[in-house]
């Protein structure tokens, strides 16, 4: 039964002493209330909390962080089934497969690609997260070549090492013992080997079995072995036994507070077709999966991968921004009309979509308010005329345009007077309500 | 501890919606839980998988897919031929060149066009204006009329013309997609307002407002999943329609489609890249519930269908 | 229940010309009536008011209480607004309330301002960075403001919390997590933190045949979960009844036929 802030909060010490990262010490219980934080990060927790909170302050599906230093991901510790309901927290990490045959040129060119894979998309840095070294036949002294090249090769990039033997994974994690890589996997014929070398060297420790009820049985055999950091493999490869699986194991954790399969899960979207890959690994960053290994590694898969990813990880709550900037809509000239709005991704859509439907080429001033909506953003102090005439003097819009007259929303005719006074030499013309009426307004122009 | 399945229990389902006639007739809906979840529901039907055609011809659709629909699209006839040949469900017509500021085509002109592909093909046909709303009314009337009995699926109705695209639907024997802007509350009302004036509700097509991948694809995936939720948990008799998604016009206008890899060489080959754009943002809403898409690519949509058989 | 008349808000023509024109009859039209009306505070909305905000907030300030005798609620985003306000406000008959604090940092000096001059300070439980999106989120917010209100010394009575009430048109599930808010609110503090919500916003955007009822059932569920103040239209007599009606049937006040007209 999850516990209130409130009952929470009497278990804490109640000094405020902030070392949780917190200001007091009722914030951080509403924080571990809302399962956004671990009460691990409260040093003088008594024994007594401990063992009340323990259980009840645990996320439902335990976060696992792979790697160490700077390129370390994390994943799990989610708390919802559909995006809308909160969001997404620990965006899945994409690993490229790099198997025990491909040691030396092949293993180098993937190497490369993963150190070359980082892109910048709306203002967030995006990569190939982690490399999966693969064993094929059991050849430990192969394997752990292979595992020696990817260390030196990509320095920091977490390693997820794929075997089902423990030979091969004692001789493969020599190398990285110290960077909390991901072993993969425990099984019911290995679980007692593999779990004494994740204990030894600090790895999480992934386990596979064929089905669900095969999997928590297992789980619960690993965890009881020692291994608290788990990765769940049920085996599914085809997109419907994905999607079913990892909906089951989602809902069991966050509903049910199953605790065996309360787990990040691990996919395996590999495929001979690169773009039936690219696909199955869509359905996984949507269904669940936290960790999706790849055959291939491509610049325009990553793209799209990493841009799925990107859209189903934000926070429903914060709007997507555009940056703010005066951008060119068609082929705009210095006489062409100059609108403004706000940074709210869907407004600047909208707007554009409706500027360009309008064969019209304009000028779009789009501002910073933190991504709100033009009203919104108005009421809340972030669009008023100091703010927009601040924006437009710095814009260097006159760069652009040859005229002085700026177009504000419907919404916001109310700043008319006072940005005419705030922009000397400005004529202000207020335009449509509605971003469906642009195209009207702006030939009706002439 | 034994693991018990944790099942929802569903209280409603999607309507089946046939489109076509004869043979090749295509249903779909009928789903009675989240999307492909076969451990506590059934799907009777797969997702249609519509490649769009236009009566004009493509000449702002971006090199890549251009090449792809070869030297046919010249003749709605031939392109709508091409599409039936090369794997497509149906065929989407999109009547573009009514457009005002395209070739301003009357609405006579675009119904001839109508009753010829409807007449050169057995699948499905799938029958859209410009989406300019006035323009579209009688566009689609007359179409509409010109393809009597062939039990297309006729659009996209407003919430500015939905009363003559409703008329239009009604007196042909169409089935009639309604399109709100992304937003599953006016995508209720705008059902609401359609069943208010006599239509029914099992002839309706609800499209969410498609959005390409990296261009606010979240919103729809999460609209759509939110109108699934509502059919499904909560009954609602007015979410219940198969859902489309329009997703070629969104994808192939933006620059992961159109720029060259010696323009941006971190996004790699672009005959890839554009092929995948599509082929995802199909993807995403195949997951979220769609019933039904319209692509552009051949080779995407035939990715697509390969997606599709693989969740069945 | 605290009522706090909303109708002097810069929102509304008459006001928004009122208040550049200087003109005190309408403002203090609307003053009186309220006050009438039951209201207990009388909101004083005088919106960013970029250019002499100052003299206008202080200049509102004694104009309505030149003709009712209740404290006010000064509305303005602007800091200096809000300074003059609070000091140009004559509390003889309670102290002024300032709306609003926030989680938002350029928020903060109007807790600041509640500590110098012994205010109420309403604490609108949104941070940086986006929307609340659930009653759990409203409750982290407002622990957090709560700690920043004692670093500032303002006592916890004087915080009252604002779930942030959005509209129901297009953020459905916010009203219900906004009345969980208030719920949980209480729990937050001994004795219970008290609570007010800007009513009205959850119609925002629906059809005007739909505002009222939405408004009052709204209000109904929110004061069955704890509401401490609300600032509503105290002319609205529906609005005024519902409050009655419901808290007859929970027991704060006596039944008798006439119940309403008191």
């Amino acid at each position: 039964m999850a516990l209130s802030g409130v009952e929470i909060f009497k278990y804490l010490p109640k000094t405020n002493c902030k070392k949780c990262g917190h200001p007091t010490c009722l914030a951080f219980a509403m924080k571990l209330a809302a399962k956004q934080a671990s009460l691990d990060s409260c040093p003088d927790a008594s024994d007594d909390a401990k063992k009340v909170l323990g259980e009840a302050s645990a996320p439902p599906i335990r976060g696992i962080t792979l790697g160490t230093g700077d390129k370390a991901v994390k994943v799990g510790e989610e708390i919802c089934l559909f995006r809308h309901e909160k969001k997404f927290f620990n965006p899945n990490i994409f690993a490229v497969a790099i198997k025990a045959s491909e040691a030396g040129a092949e293993a180098a060119k993937k190497i490369e690609a993963v150190k070359a894979s980082e892109i910048d998309r709306v203002g967030q840095k995006l990569r190939v997260d982690a490399i999966a070294v693969t064993d094929e036949g059991g050849d430990a002294a192969k394997f752990a070549s292979v595992v020696k090249q990817v260390v030196d090769g990509a320095p920091g990039v977490p390693v997820i090492l794929v075997s089902k033997n423990p030979a091969v994974i004692e001789a493969g994690i020599v190398h990285c013992a110290d960077k909390k890589p991901l072993i993969y996997a425990a099984t019911a014929e290995n679980a007692d080997a593999m779990a004494k070398i994740a204990k030894a060297k600090k790895a999480s420790l992934a386990v596979s079995a064929d089905g669900l009820d095969a999997l928590t049985a297992l789980s619960e055999k690993v965890k009881a072995l020692g291994v608290d950091d788990l990765v769940l493999d049920s085996g599914a490869r085809k997109a419907k036994d994905m999607i079913e699986h990892y909906t089951i194991i989602r809902r069991a954790a966050i509903k049910k507070n199953f605790k065996p399969l309360g787990y990040p899960i691990i996919s395996f979207a590999g495929r001979d077709n690169t773009v039936a890959e690219t696909m199955v690994a869509a359905i996984g960053t949507m269904k669940y999966a936290s960790i999706i290994i790849l055959n291939s590694v491509e610049k325009w898969k990553m793209l799209a991968l990493l841009s799925l990813r990107q859209n189903i990880y934000t926070d429903p709550q914060v709007p997507m921004q555009v940056a703010q900037n005066v951008y060119k809509v068609g082929d705009a000239k210095p006489n062409s009309p100059l609108l403004i709005t706000t940074n709210f991704s869907l407004s600047y859509f909208i707007v554009r979509g409706e500027v360009e439907n309008s064969k019209v080429p304009s000028w779009l001033a789009v501002m910073d308010n933190e991504g709100l909506s033009v009203l919104t953003a108005w009421a809340a102090g972030k669009f008023t005329a100091s703010k927009i005439a601040q924006f437009i003097t710095d814009s260097g819009v006159d760069k652009n345009v040859s005229h002085k007259e700026l177009i504000i929303p419907g919404y916001v005719a109310i700043l008319s007077g006072a940005l005419e006074e705030k922009l000397p030499g400005w004529k202000i013309t207020v335009g449509p309500r509605e971003a469906n009426q642009l195209p009207t307004f702006l030939k009706g122009r002439g | 501890m034994a693991l018990t399945i944790p099942k929802e229990t569903y209280s409603g389902k999607i309507y089946n919606v046939q489109v076509g006639t004869g043979a090749k007739a295509v249903t779909i809906g009928g789903a009675s839980a989240l999307p492909y979840l076969g451990f506590e529901g059934t799907f009777p039907h797969r997702p249609a998988v519509a490649l769009e055609i236009m009566d004009i011809a493509p000449d702002d659709w971006p090199e890549t897919v251009k090449k792809a629909v070869g030297g046919v699209a010249s003749s709605p006839v031939q392109w709508a031929k091409f599409c039936q040949q090369n794997g497509a469900d149906m065929v989407a017509l999109r009547l573009m060149g009514t457009h005002p500021d395209q070739k301003n085509k009357s609405a006579e002109e675009a119904a001839k066009t109508a009753a010829e592909v409807a007449a050169a093909i057995d699948i499905p046909l799938i029958i859209l204006g410009s989406g300019q709303a006035e323009k579209d009314s009688q566009v689609i009337q007359a179409a509409a009329a010109a393809t009597r009995g062939k039990n297309c699926a006729i659009g996209k109705a407003l919430e500015e013309n939905y009363k003559t695209m409703a008329a239009a639907a009604m007196a042909n024997d169409h089935k009639l997609i309604a399109m709100s802007q992304l937003d599953v509350n006016l995508a209720k009302q705008l059902n609401i307002l359609l069943t208010q004036m006599g239509f029914d509700k099992e002839r309706i097509i609800m499209d969410p407002m498609s959005s390409a991948l990296g261009y606010g694809l979240e919103y729809t995936y999460s609209v759509m999943e939110r109108i699934r939720l509502a059919a499904l948990m909560q009954n609602d008799p007015m979410m219940q329609t198969p859902v489309v998604c329009d997703i070629g016009a969104n994808v192939w206008k933006v620059k992961e489609t159109m720029a060259p890899e010696s323009e941006v060489s971190e996004w790699g080959s672009l005959e890839d890249r554009a092929l995948a754009w599509e082929a995802v943002t199909a993807s995403a809403m195949i997951a979220s519930g769609a019933d039904m898409l319209i692509m552009r690519h051949p080779g995407a949509a035939a990715k697509v269908k390969e997606l599709i058989s693989e969740l069945m | 229940m605290i009522v706090i008349g909303e109708k002097i808000s810069v929102m509304a023509k008459k006001v928004r010309e009122a208040l550049t024109n200087r003109d005190a009859k309408p403002l203090q039209e609307l003053a009186v009536a309220q006050a009438k009306a039951g209201a207990h505070f009388i909101d004083v909305s005088i919106g960013p008011a970029e250019d002499n905000g100052p003299q206008l907030m202080d200049w509102a300030v004694k104009v309505v209480q030149e003709v009712v005798q209740k404290p006010l609620c000064l509305d303005t985003t602007n800091i200096k607004a809000m300074e003059a306000g609070v000091k140009a406000h004559n509390n003889q008959w309670g102290s002024p309330l300032i709306n609003s604090t926030s989680n938002e940092p350029e928020r903060f000096p109007m807790m600041a301002l509640a500590g110098k001059y012994n205010a109420k300070v309403i604490a609108l439980t949104l941070g940086k960075g986006g929307l609340p999106a659930d009653a759990e989120d409203r409750c982290v917010i407002a622990s957090e403001i709560m700690g920043r209100g004692a670093e500032y010394g303002v006592p916890m009575e004087n915080i009252i919390l604002d779930p942030l009430i959005l509209q129901i048109c297009t953020m459905q599930d916010q009203g219900r997590q906004a009345i969980r808010a208030v719920r949980m609110f209480k729990d937050l503090n001994d004795p219970p933190m008290q609570s007010v919500v800007g009513l009205s916003n959850i119609s925002n955007g629906a059809p005007k045949e739909v505002r009222g009822i939405i408004n009052r059932n709204f209000f109904a569920l929110l004061i069955d979960a704890g509401l401490t103040a609300a600032i509503i239209d105290p002319l609205d007599k529906d609005m005024m009844d519902t409050l009655k009606t419901v808290e007859m049937i929970n027991g704060k006040t006596m039944y008798a036929h006439s119940y309403l007209d008191m």
